[in-house]
């Protein structure tokens, strides 16, 4: 018996049951995270980490105790949960005074950790968890045979939907949570102590992902890392279902996870990409997803300041000329190739920082840009065989175009929304990195001749090599300078400002925010292409996401909105990692540590708070008088 | 009328931000008495109500219930100190129904308002029990504002301009709630622009100017005053 479109009716219910038990996934996860969206304003990234702890609780519960599947799927998420609420108390808190991109980096440096030291413990090799002997068989439904456990998980995935919808809208803490929702501090005034439901809340997210994590553990491998790339399709589903409903999030998840399963029948390559060109088609259709309320102005970000903007001071000259001095000097004193990797990620930092640190759009997809460059310059170069200049123009090039279509996009939200639409997308460009044949898949492009310089200069030389790099660099570095002081930069600093006000002005505030974007993307493009050629390759690891959160790193840990943060960040950051690769910690733990130390207490970055330190004397008292003493003096003469 | 001193507010000052809101602002409030603090736009009396609560955070001086300094407490505890505390812009919450939010407040003394006598003093509410809380009409939200702070019970509260943007025929029907709670021993704090609202209404008032408490008088004194409110607050 076929299909009419000859796919065996087996395969095709087949694939529906895999859609829809990743669907109950999806749901699970997204609720969990609209639930915490709700009340803490916060996009909980560590979701993934947790729903992962949720597994390896269940295993580790087995393995030491010979606690079986029922007591782990009760027990692991009382634990996930009071961790979660000890974190919400501990890191969350003191946060919610900022901007809730804060809360987003946070969680994110919080993933790095957990999953850093799963990995460092367990490896990545994943563990099985046995499957509990009452669900062992499978039953006929006919048109299909149904596995009972996977039959069991979509009941429970509904009846956990169901309790958690029950709970919101049918009891007083329900109530309580929806009206704090609207306004925390009134409800509070009732008497009603919010920041323990904050905390209640986040535990139930938290533990709502253990659940899901315990469901997974028997048919999926139970790994460190089993979270992680799953998250991302989430933030795409939280994303189309309408960020903050509760119905939009489950509807969404379903609903998704039966059209990946579809894609699968009809036209496999595309289902790792389906949700996010589904995401891509919700935001140009409905910005504020299927179920969301349509917010034409959303309140976040638009009214908070991402930090303070540090602008350009008089002892910027000086410090910017001995630099250039020492980056003419630099190869003769440090091993050239780390000198240029710096070179090519600070130059990625600056252009990240162009966006976020001056127009406060923190783009969580940055790699797309640089990684995409990357993989432009290494194919024209090696397989082409254009010159080095046009390779780097050409990866440029693609990533500004690639910016324009991400950015055409991702405007359309501001804030922590921003972030998940442009992680969304770049995603989308990484699983169309792995299958697209150009690219070499897991392998990438190796070996790529560096070539002659405008066809003359030969770039093997380690110094000529060296000083082509740091002519883009200062090139790139000088060009963001340049905008950032320029009238259309001040636009943008206003726009971060305050958008509404940048509105009435009657500034098409969409157009220079898309500028911005390109330009940005076209810069990290730059960097990307420059470091195919420094390395010679192009590989997965500068598309993947966790580029684009190194980049947040480097940005974040040299002072965001700072002219020299992101070099300083970008040098930081690849010394660490240099050094650290020779620890027996993974790197992960190291640079979630530092996220989580820079949002918590260094959020003006190094930069930052040594322009602060440097500033100081003219806030001296005396100061204004000896200058007022000399305007009056000089008024006298004249 | 007892003599017994319920709240006392010595040196409040409240920031917003960097910028400082109230600059020491003294006043008290004896149990049972209706007390009124008039004034013109941004003199700071509403500051004063939402510092008293510590909505406004920032502050210092002493704020004191009974006797217990209620700066450094939690909002929360504050509001379980015993006050109720009616905002200006009424705060009804859209995603809740009219009961959803009446029922909201958690009980805080005994002696809280049940139901019946809710629907008694405000009919209103019994017949749009089940509509969402943002259809109401004004009035009606100024109605459920106060509802839901007399099912807690406490005998205190802080009003916040009332009868802004109301109709005067809901003017009066609020005046005439706000006096049964004070024939029934509430003690008011109001915060008004309305002073012919405020003069049927309260025992004694406090005018503020510029973040402080500039004059007090009773409501007898109010006939020989009235040349120099006129004059002060452009009544």
């Amino acid at each position: 018996m076929n299909s009419p479109l000859d796919i065996p009716l087996q395969a095709f219910f087949g694939q529906l049951l895999i859609g829809l038990i990743n669907g109950s996934f999806y749901a699970l996860l997204s609720l969990g995270l609209a639930v915490i969206f709700g009340m803490l304003r916060v996009i909980n990234f560590a979701h993934g980490a947790q729903y992962m702890l949720g597994a390896f609780c269940a295993w580790l519960l087995l393995r030491h105790f010979s606690a079986d599947y029922w007591t782990a799927l009760l027990l692991a998420p009382l634990l996930v949960g009071a961790l979660g609420a000890l974190k919400e108390r501990v890191f969350l808190a003191p946060l919610y005074r900022l901007d809730h991109l804060y809360g987003l980096l946070l969680t994110y440096g919080v993933s790095l950790v957990i999953e850093g030291l799963f990995r460092h413990w367990y490896g990545t090799a994943g563990e099985s968890y046995p499957m509990p002997a009452v669900f062992s068989g499978a039953v006929n439904l006919g048109f299909m045979v149904l596995p009972l456990y996977r039959g069991w998980v979509i009941v429970a995935s509904i009846l956990i939907c169901s309790a958690t919808w029950a709970l919101i809208e049918r009891t007083k803490f329900g109530a309580y949570l929806r009206a704090a929702t609207e306004n925390p501090v009134l409800v509070q005034s009732f008497g009603v102590n919010v920041p323990r439901i904050m905390m209640l809340t986040y535990a139930i997210g938290a533990g709502l992902a253990a659940l899901s994590g315990v469901l997974a553990a028997p048919i999926y491998p139970v790994n460190p890392l089993m979270g992680r790339d799953l998250m991302v399709v989430v933030f795409a589903v939280v994303v189309i279902g309408g960020m903050g409903s509760i119905l939009g999030a489950v509807v969404a998840g379903y609903a998704l996870g039966l059209l990946e399963g579809l894609t699968k029948v009809f036209y496999p390559e595309a289902s790792s990409t389906i949700v996010f060109v589904t995401m891509a088609i919700v935001l140009l259709i409905r910005p504020a997803g299927l179920f969301g309320k349509d917010m034409a102005a959303p309140p976040e970000s638009a009214l908070h300041r991402p930090v303070e903007l540090l602008e350009w001071r008089r002892w910027s000259a000086p410090v910017l000329a001995i630099g250039v001095v020492l980056l003419l000097a630099a190869p003769h004193f440090v091993y050239p190739i780390l000198v240029m990797k710096v070179l090519c990620f600070a130059l990625f930092a600056a252009a990240f920082n162009l966006l976020f640190g001056y127009v406060g759009l923190l783009s969580f997809g940055h790699a797309a840009f640089f990684g995409g460059a990357s993989y432009i310059t290494a194919y024209t170069i090696k397989e082409l065989g254009v010159t080095p200049e046009l390779g780097i123009l050409a990866g440029a090039a693609f990533a500004s175009v690639l910016g324009v279509a991400f950015g055409y996009l991702a405007i359309r939200r501001l804030g922590i929304y921003f972030a998940m639409i442009t992680l969304a997308l770049a995603q989308m460009f990484f699983f169309f990195s792995v299958q697209a044949p150009f690219t070499g898949g897991e392998n990438g492009i190796q070996d790529v001749p560096r070539g002659n310089l405008f066809g003359l200069i030969s770039l093997d030389s380690g110094f000529s090599l060296y000083y082509f790099v740091m002519a883009i660099f200062l090139f790139g570095f000088i060009f963001v300078w340049r905008i950032v002081r320029s009238p259309f930069g001040n636009i943008l600093k206003a726009i971060r400002e305050n958008e509404q006000r940048a509105i009435s002005l009657g500034y098409k505030v969409d157009r220079y925010k898309l500028g911005a974007f390109v330009m940005s993307a076209g810069i990290a493009g730059l960097a990307g292409a420059t470091k195919a050629i420094v390395f010679q390759s192009a590989t997965l690891t500068d598309v993947g996401w966790q580029m684009s959160g190194e980049v947040i790193l480097m940005t974040l840990l040299g002072g965001i909105g700072t002219l020299l943060g992101p070099v300083a960040g970008a040098a930081l950051v690849v010394a660490l990692e240099s050094w650290v690769s020779e620890l027996a910690v993974p790197a992960p733990i190291i640079m979630g540590t530092i996220f989580i130390v820079c949002v918590m207490i260094f959020r003006r970055g190094i930069v930052g708070e040594a322009s602060r330190l440097l500033q100081m004397p003219t806030k001296f008292p005396g100061w204004g008088k000896l200058y007022a003493g000399l305007i009056r003096s000089k008024g006298t003469h004249a | 009328m007892t003599t017994e001193l319920l709240l006392e507010v010595q040196d409040l000052h409240a920031w917003y931000g960097d910028s400082l809101a109230l600059h020491g602002v003294n006043f008290s409030v004896r149990k049972g008495e209706t007390v009124s603090l008039i004034g013109r736009n941004g003199a700071g009396k509403s500051t004063t109500l939402k510092a008293i609560m510590g909505i406004v955070r920032k502050r210092s001086g002493a704020i004191r219930l009974r006797g217990i300094d209620l700066v450094g407490l939690p909002l929360h505890q504050v509001a379980r100190a015993g006050i109720g505390y009616v905002p200006e812009d009424r705060g009804i919450f859209s995603s809740l129904d009219v009961f959803e939010n009446l029922m909201l407040p958690p009980r805080i003394e005994s002696g809280g308002f049940t139901l019946q006598q809710i629907y008694e003093l405000f009919p209103n509410l019994l017949e749009r029990r089940n509509s969402a809380g943002t259809k109401l009409s004004g009035g009606e939200q100024q109605m459920l504002a106060i509802a839901r702070i007399l099912r807690t019970g406490v005998k205190f509260l802080l009003l916040d301009e009332p009868t802004e943007g109301l109709a005067p025929v809901l003017v009066q029907r609020i005046g005439a709630a706000v006096r049964s709670l004070k024939k029934s021993g509430m003690t008011i704090v109001l915060v008004e622009q309305n002073f012919r609202f405020a003069r049927r209404v309260a025992d004694r008032f406090y005018v503020m100017e510029d973040g402080k408490i500039v004059d007090s008088f009773a409501a007898e004194e109010l006939s020989e005053r009235m040349g120099m409110l006129h004059e002060t607050l452009r009544l």
